[in-house]
């Protein structure tokens, strides 16, 4: 007997059972109502997608996109063959990189304060708030006069101790530190959110038995709340570093992508290559390297923070 | 609120109803409504789209306006759709850039008699391409020196006021250094303010490329270097190679970069109405300034022309009108183009905004173009003006050697940013 001759005597699945008229007329219900978003999910979200893959395989400028013309890998070899592409990751990385090594810990830090019953947690709680609702265009333009220079606020405190004034963001060695640091102070209430969310849903009896145990309030915060918050801390993780990758405004607002490009975040470089370098199909090219870097990131982020604890 | 709510929607409409509230003379034909993109405040003006309105009763306008950073975008994306403006009002240098793309339509055979002859040479030459005209140009600009009188009095500077006594470079320096007041690199009286042009920080190809520009010979031996300096790309726009980072470029780049460092008399980055405001002695700006000036004279004020090395040089250009190749109207749209920029309609267009026109024929009608300080910017024009280096990579060419002429300005090496930049325009001429 053959495998497949096993195969055809082997009791069959019992079949499903038919459906009735009121089952078929919710189905139809339930695509209905959900057509609506599906259709603009396709439209507005996978459509662009796929054509962005194709045109990455493309040269073309949108000045004139039916001149667009097939040209294999090289727009990807271009990535290798010119210094942009690297130039401009490693900026972004390093801005995801500081930007999360300030938030992560601050974020924490101001979030264990607003859950505990010391003073002035409404105040703090507004102002670590405000800079997260307030327009990127207003916080660019009062950092930028902020760092000025010649006649910067910041310049003007580190004059009064008698030091020497800082180029800032005209400098290739301080303009990458210094949108990094703008934007983790944009940032750092919604960490703190997620992290107070965080600490409010960890069980208050485990606190209690350790204390009562004669844990120090120290040791119940490294050894029970922090790997409890092992799942909101990679949640906080995963979005900041997702929203670094992605970071446009400073580099548009800011800086221009300078000087000497260290400030031109990958995000903005496609802009870039796309709007004033008319490289369209390379800007495509950049988008979807991106987007594989941001999902490789993410999905190896999830894996090394795993939760251990459930509670 | 309501008010409020009303005015809105009345103003809102405004733009479109006003034109054809003007019709006058009767429709006997096919309507027509031609779509303009332009910037907030740009010609073509209500009262010579009225004028010309006259002639042409059965044409509307739909006007849309976008800020002038946000204009080349809007343009890339609309001008290749199906259904684009009819009309442009664009930055001007980008001509070729657009006539190669197929986006604007030749108006060459729609041009009157004796265009050619009155003219600017420097306008026809920003806008042909391939032997073919796409824009007939309405206003030209130019940049000079500003100066505040008071301040250059105080400080025993007198500034030429004729091109033939024009300063050098280390001249004007040396005026920037008597002038300025404080400490250098943070002055509270800059020597050289900051333009008002994008961020407000230097490197833009329109204002700072004459530095090394200036510092060539367009008459020298075209294979030299010399020569190169000054057209600072090949002058059939094909190569940039080798034009951007010669000797004499890295010369006047190295003078520049002291400017902004080591001499410290000018800022990095932009301060608003510093000139207006009496915190710049001197200040780098089109006939707008000297316009604004003239209606309120906020200051003493003066005009020098601009400094230079070994040639003088200023570059030329502004915004100017196309009609685009995809148009449904081409015919009206481009006779409504050339009717813009051409006679009485043309006068009309250029007095309302205070620049200089592009024809020869109109300047006897700008009084205040005759005599100084005003007349510093004609001279120039006729004299000294060159535009932007044209080629149908214009905007790469802008966007790469303005980011180097700002890290140099920033303090960068001269001759790597150069050496960058040559790459980089030779990377997108390569498409």
């Amino acid at each position: 007997m053959t495998a497949i001759d096993r195969q055809m005597d082997a009791p069959r699945a019992a079949p499903r059972p038919a459906r009735n008229a009121r089952q078929r007329k919710d189905t139809r219900t339930a695509f209905a109502f959900l057509a609506p978003f599906l259709i603009l999910l396709l439209v507005f979200q996978y459509v662009p997608l796929a054509m962005m893959a194709k045109n990455a395989f493309m040269d073309y400028s949108l000045l004139n996109p039916d001149a667009a013309k097939f040209v294999g890998m090289l727009n990807f070899e271009d990535m290798f063959y010119f210094d942009d592409a690297r130039e401009s990751l490693a900026a972004t990385f390093l801005f995801a990189l500081i930007v999360v090594l300030i938030v992560i810990p601050l974020g924490f830090v101001l979030a264990l304060f607003l859950n505990s019953t010391l003073p002035a947690r409404a105040l703090v709680r507004t102002i670590i708030m405000l800079p997260v609702v307030t327009s990127a265009v207003v916080v660019a333009t009062m950092w930028n006069f902020l760092l000025d220079p010649s006649n910067g606020l910041i310049n003007g405190v580190i004059a009064l101790f008698g030091l020497p004034r800082q180029p800032f963001l005209t400098s290739p060695n301080q303009a990458l530190i210094m949108i990094s640091v703008m934007t983790a102070w944009q940032q750092v209430g919604f960490a703190t959110i997620l992290f107070l969310g965080g600490l409010q849903g960890v069980p208050k009896e485990l606190s209690e038995a350790a204390r009562i145990d004669g844990a120090t309030r120290w040791q119940v915060l490294w050894n029970i709340t922090v790997p409890l918050l092992s799942r909101t801390t990679l949640f906080v993780v995963v979005i900041m570093t997702v929203f670094s990758l992605q970071a446009f405004a400073p580099a548009f607002l800011m800086t221009d992508g300078g000087p000497n490009s260290s400030t031109n975040l990958i995000v903005y470089h496609i802009y870039k290559m796309a709007f004033v370098m008319q490289n369209a199909g390379y800007a495509s090219a950049l988008s979807l390297v991106l987007l594989l870097i941001v999902l490789g990131i993410s999905l190896l982020q999830m894996w090394l923070l795993r939760a251990k604890w459930n509670y | 609120m309501k008010h409020v709510l009303f005015a809105a929607l009345a103003g809102g409409t405004a733009l479109t109803a006003l034109p054809a509230l003007a019709q006058q003379s009767e429709c006997t034909a096919e309507p027509v409504t031609l779509r303009i993109l332009r910037t907030p405040g740009n010609y073509p003006y209500p009262a010579a789209i009225e004028a010309w309105q006259q002639e042409h009763p059965c044409v509307s306008f739909e006007i849309n306006e976008v800020p002038f950073a946000q204009l080349g975008d809007t343009i890339a994306v609309q001008a290749a759709s199906d259904d684009p403006p009819d009309i442009l009002v664009y930055d001007g240098p980008n001509t070729q850039s657009y006539a190669k793309a197929g986006i604007l339509l030749p108006v060459t055979d729609y041009l009157p008699e004796g265009w050619d002859d009155d003219i600017l040479p420097a306008t026809k030459a920003e806008h042909s391409y391939e032997g073919e005209v796409y824009s007939p140009g309405i206003e030209q600009t130019t940049v000079a020196m500003y100066y505040n009188k008071a301040l250059t009095d105080a400080a025993g500077v007198t500034p030429p006021q004729t091109l033939d006594e024009a300063w050098t470079w280390p001249e004007a320096l040396e005026a920037f250094k008597a002038c300025q007041q404080g400490e250098a690199g943070a002055p509270s009286v800059w020597g050289l303010g900051p333009t008002r042009f994008g961020n407000g920080q230097p490197g833009l190809v329109y204002q700072d490329l004459i530095y090394q520009r200036s510092n060539g010979d367009p008459e020298a031996d075209p294979e030299s270097t010399a020569y190169k300096t000054f057209w600072a790309m090949a002058p059939d726009g094909s190569t940039v190679e080798g034009y951007l980072d010669t000797p004499e470029a890295i010369e006047a780049l190295t003078f520049y970069r002291a400017l902004f460092n080591e001499e410290g008399v000018a800022p990095k980055v932009g301060i608003p109405n510093a000139f207006f405001d009496g915190k710049a002695c001197f200040y780098i700006d089109t006939p707008a300034a000297g316009s604004a000036l003239l209606k309120d004279p906020v200051i003493e004020w003066g005009i020098t022309p601009m400094p230079y090395f070994k040639s003088p040089v200023v570059h030329t250009g502004s915004t100017t009108i196309g009609v685009t190749a995809r148009s449904n109207n081409p015919e009206i749209a481009a006779q409504f183009a050339v009717d813009m920029s051409w006679g009485e309609l043309a006068y009309m267009n250029v007095s309302q905004r205070g620049n200089l026109p592009t024809l020869k024929s109109l300047f006897d009608r700008f009084p205040i173009y005759q005599d100084y300080p005003m007349k510093v910017f004609v001279d120039q024009l006729e004299e000294w003006g060159q535009p932007r280096p044209p080629s149908p990579y214009f905007a790469q060419y802008d966007r790469v050697v303005t980011d180097a002429l700002r890290s140099v300005a920033f303090g960068g090496d001269p001759e790597e940013a150069m050496q960058n930049a040559e790459r980089e325009v030779a990377r997108a001429m390569r498409r």
